[in-house]
């Protein structure tokens, strides 16, 4: 597996044009591993393997791809039997912490090159960001749901594999600022999946 | 399919025990002296609050041994605090009385099977599918007498909340009133 991989990258790198810089547009599906930073690193501190990001690109020049991403990532931790005080009051239990996070952004990406096989970018993304945090003890549930508004810097690799298909490498960090009763919720995301040009 | 493969195959556990659902809540008067206080009194029964109580019937009690068994707990956790009880609410600075209720929550639902095929939502014979769970409560509030026995007030209570499983579990209710005191170290006086 890594002899393909290193096939791909290192081995057609060479005066093969990028498909994507050429193409009218492109659809590209990933599986995302994310990691919460800030009051979202501090609320569920675990990894979250359920991430899936969708992303169209328009090519608006040779270098410049347009588009908008939508993704939905859940975040989750079973927290140990602890007290929690605020003020006179004390509660006790152990907790069951929910976040679900659902970016959707317009974004503008910036490819490097226009005539290799493996095309390396950058990218940025402005939208919103909508949070649903659920904190479970006991019979009850306390929701947080606001709206924000986010960005998303990105930077990431598309590999030609066929014709009009190319695997897609990203990492990505998103930043929903203050919103409510919640603070900024940031997070990162590594996404791998594919790229389907028409 | 892989990544849809992926998200479902990493649903999160949920709780997986009654007494994961158990939850102890305690709040206080953070102006009263509980240091210049020593003795507490307390009934020899817990009350069940039930529905009929406000229209002035007799309370139900708790049966025994459950009924001793929790006073004797309360009663321990006070006394390693510094507290002593006495028999005469006259002369006891707080009384604590402890009851509980219980409470059975029922919900039924249809069409679950929506996501299957729109072509089965919103027809009028089905079934609609019922699930319930009973949460018991048990609540310990410290009152005190207000001047010239006029005008009592809580200074401190404890609730402890869980689903019950359908057996009573000693166990399971030692450890919540135990926590609600550990919780509370402003009651220790000694």
């Amino acid at each position: 597996m890594k002899r393909i991989f290193a096939f791909i990258i290192f081995g057609s790198l060479f005066f093969v044009p990028g498909v994507f810089a050429q193409q009218g547009g492109h659809l590209s599906v990933q599986y995302d591993i994310s990691f919460g930073m800030g009051d979202l690193g501090d609320y569920i501190s675990k990894a979250s393997f359920r991430g899936i990001s969708v992303q169209y690109r328009y090519a608006a020049t040779e270098n410049i791809l347009v588009g908008v991403d939508a993704a939905w990532y859940v975040f989750y931790e079973k927290r140990d039997y602890d007290t929690y005080t605020v003020g006179t009051q004390s509660i006790s239990g152990i907790q069951y912490r929910t976040q679900n996070e659902m970016p959707i952004l317009v974004a503008v990406d910036y490819l490097i090159f226009t005539d290799k096989v493996v095309n390396p970018y950058i990218g940025f993304g402005i939208g919103t960001l909508y949070t649903e945090r659920a904190t479970d003890m006991g019979i009850w549930r306390i929701v947080q749901d606001p709206w924000h508004f986010a960005i998303k810097p990105e930077a990431g690799i598309l590999a030609e594999i066929s014709g009009n298909t190319s695997a897609k490498i990203a990492v990505k960090y998103y930043n929903g600022f203050k919103s409510g009763d919640l603070d900024s919720q940031g997070f990162m995301a590594v996404s791998l999946g594919f790229a389907f040009g028409f | 399919m892989i990544i849809i493969f992926l998200m479902v195959s990493c649903y999160p556990d949920g709780p997986e025990s009654y007494d994961d659902m158990d939850v102890v809540y305690t709040n206080y008067d953070d102006e009263f002296n509980f240091a210049s206080q020593g003795t507490y009194v307390i009934p020899d029964k817990i009350v069940k609050i039930t529905g009929t109580l406000d229209q002035g019937e007799d309370p139900e009690f708790v049966k025994e041994p459950y009924n001793t068994q929790m006073l004797d707990r309360i009663e321990s956790n006070l006394a390693a605090l510094g507290w002593t009880k006495v028999d005469d609410p006259e002369t006891a600075d707080l009384a604590l009385f402890p009851a509980v209720w219980i409470n059975t929550n029922v919900y039924y639902y249809y069409d679950y099977w929506c996501w299957y095929y729109y072509y089965y939502c919103g027809w009028g014979y089905y079934y609609p599918a019922v699930t319930s769970y009973t949460t018991g409560t048990f609540v310990m509030a410290f009152v005190a007498a207000g001047e010239e026995y006029v005008d009592p007030y809580t200074v401190w209570v404890g609730i402890a909340n869980g689903v019950l499983s359908g057996a009573y579990d000693y166990g399971r209710i030692s450890k919540s009133i135990d926590q609600a005191f550990k919780q509370s170290p402003y009651l220790k006086i000694k």
